[in-house]
């Protein structure tokens, strides 16, 4: 296919309107909601662990039909300013109305390692909103999910690709689409009224030297990223760890004995996910 | 942690995660050293199993998991800064094994 006009591609990925979850998290999500004595922890705890609810349900906080327009980066922040019952209401909708798609296998597993490690990350690095970086983390790799969506055919060659030439599926993407997922991603989150550190953060992931908004933000989510895929959890649409931006090394600076900790962290964090997903 | 069925439960471990009711309620704090006694106490409340502090053996032979590092890495050698997070995960897999 070769290079795909960027313009085009921008306007093609903005117009689709639904990002697709799994179907066993509407089974997972109607148990919830028809449990009435479900907390707000628990809900909130429930929605941060999917990427596409996760965009669905923020991009729906986020809209001016909420009167947040762009200030909401959490599930948490939602569920507290919202209500557990609009809430409920809007994940409902959202699952109801969500197209199923076949999503890249092991996906969600990375990310969802990537927000653990990038949570961690915060919180070692002291700041205050943890869960925010722990939502960017989730949604790092929104934008496979999109490119797989809009064009299914050339993404699954884009995939086929990396692996033969042993190149990263950034690189593929761009030598197939001319952007890559984590820009398409950008553009939605810009769309859709994320905060703007939070569209940085995913906009920037795999170049964290350009963040301007959120550098450390950024280079945490990077950093994730590189940790995540080193350790081999899940699937990301390579089996390449990428190099480490020298800056976004030098922001976090962290020691062997750091990396070390933060994998211990992720490992057992991870499980106890895995064990929720599963029950 | 490990996930330990039951039946396989020794005086001495300890409970990673705090044992609950199905309402929410604390009925063994996460830390709490079992005892014969307790190890009953949880037989009589139906639990399958619990995590214990501790770490778990992945499925996979430490030689696949080592093997698999390498391939990812294949292209950073001579990286200084992924030398040292490849050693970092290198350590952590042994340290898996114990």
């Amino acid at each position: 296919m070769g290079n795909m006009d960027p313009k085009a591609l921008r306007s093609r990925v903005e117009n689709i309107s639904n990002i697709p979850t799994i179907p066993s998290v509407l089974k997972q999500l109607s148990t919830i909601i028809e449990n009435p004595k479900i907390s707000l922890n628990e809900i909130s705890h429930f929605v941060s662990k999917d990427p596409a609810l996760t965009t669905k349900i923020l991009q729906m906080v986020n809209s001016a039909l909420y009167g947040f327009p762009g200030r909401i980066s959490s599930v948490n922040h939602a569920v507290m300013l919202l209500g557990l019952n609009v809430v409920k209401g809007l994940l409902l909708s959202v699952s109801v109305f969500e197209i199923m798609h076949k999503a890249m296998i092991g996906l969600r597993e990375h990310s969802i390692g990537v927000a653990i490690a990038s949570k961690i990350l915060a919180q070692k690095k002291g700041l205050k909103e943890p869960e925010e970086v722990f939502v960017a983390g989730l949604l790092h790799d929104v934008g496979k999910v999109i490119l797989t969506l809009v064009y299914p055919e050339d993404y699954d060659k884009t995939v086929k690709e990396a692996e033969a030439a042993g190149i990263s599926i950034f690189e593929a993407e761009r030598n197939h689409f001319s952007e890559t997922h984590a820009a398409v991603a950008g553009w939605l989150s810009e769309k859709w009224h994320f905060p703007k550190k939070l569209c940085d953060c995913i906009a920037n992931h795999h170049r964290p030297q350009v963040s301007t908004l959120a550098p450390l933000e950024t280079a945490i989510v990077h950093m994730a990223d590189i940790l995540v895929k080193a350790r081999g959890l899940g699937f990301s649409g390579d089996n390449l760890v990428p190099e480490v931006n020298l800056k976004a090394w030098e922001t976090l600076g962290l020691a062997e004995a750091d990396l070390r900790e933060i994998l211990k962290e992720l490992e057992d964090s991870v499980e106890q996910t895995e064990e929720e997903f599963r029950a | 942690m490990p996930k330990i069925p039951v039946e396989q439960l020794k005086p001495g471990m300890k409970l990673a995660r705090p044992l609950l009711n199905s309402s929410g309620m604390v009925l063994m704090a996460e830390g709490a050293e079992l005892t014969e006694a307790r190890i009953s106490k949880i037989e009589n409340m139906g639990v399958d199993s619990v995590f214990i502090d501790g770490p778990s053996r992945p499925a996979q032979p430490k030689e696949d998991l080592l093997n698999a590092l390498d391939r990812r890495f294949a292209k950073m050698e001579g990286n200084p800064q992924m030398s040292l997070i490849k050693k970092a995960v290198r350590e952590h897999i042994e340290a898996m094994y114990g």
